[in-house]
């Protein structure tokens, strides 16, 4: 799925899931934790500093059936945006 | 958890090369987070990780502490088996000294567990 960034912007309603300071696999287990909070269909933000969480992600997503909708930057940080599929 | 999926994480580093200790906790738990079903097997120097108090003393730079990790790795459900000829060789006392959650395993347990699994990684 390829969204833009101002799709992306566009996003208001996102649990943000603040993972900012944590090491790898943090923000992972963040993001996992994170999706038993929402339900199935909604989009979670993952705020992130980690420079590999992007790739993490996206490859997580992929594996347990998420959909990764893309990245914006923020000042220092990483936001990262995943719909919850199952 | 897949049915189909599993990953065996050797651990033979003990806790005086921090990073090498600890990345296969790190790998566990991205893998438990994945879905994939985890046996972390602790050989050699790697028991002395399952020794109680030791996790608290690993930090390596640039990664979670150790047993951050390790608190992950059990909250996630990942099986932690622990070599007995190990620990006795290095007067570790099983199961007291241990952490909770180790289990006493022998050769022919550690042959099931990675003959089961997808892959295993040696650390």
């Amino acid at each position: 799925m390829t969204t833009t960034a101002t799709e992306l912007e566009a996003i208001t309603d996102a649990a943000v899931i603040d993972a900012r300071g944590t090491a790898c696999p943090g923000p992972l287990l963040e993001a996992k934790k994170g999706m038993t909070t929402v339900p199935v269909g909604s989009t979670i933000e993952i705020w992130s500093t980690d420079a590999g969480t992007k790739n993490d992600i996206s490859a997580w997503s992929g594996k347990v059936g998420h959909d990764f909708l893309g990245v914006l930057e923020a000042d220092g940080y990483e936001r990262v945006f995943v719909v919850r599929r199952k | 958890m897949s049915d189909t999926e599993k990953l065996v994480f050797m651990v033979t580093r003990g806790p005086g090369e921090a990073e090498l200790a600890t990345i296969p906790f790190v790998m566990a738990a991205a893998a438990l987070a994945s879905d994939v079903a985890v046996t972390m097997a602790f050989q050699g120097d790697g028991v002395e990780l399952m020794r109680a108090g030791v996790a608290e003393t690993v930090e390596a730079p640039g990664f979670p502490p150790l047993a951050k990790l390790l608190h992950d790795v059990r909250d996630l459900g990942g099986a932690l088996l622990v070599c007995t000829p190990c620990l006795k060789s290095r007067g570790i006392a099983a199961p007291d000294d241990l952490v909770e959650g180790a289990e006493l395993v022998a050769a022919g347990r550690f042959v099931v567990e990675i003959t089961s699994a997808t892959n295993a990684l040696v650390y």
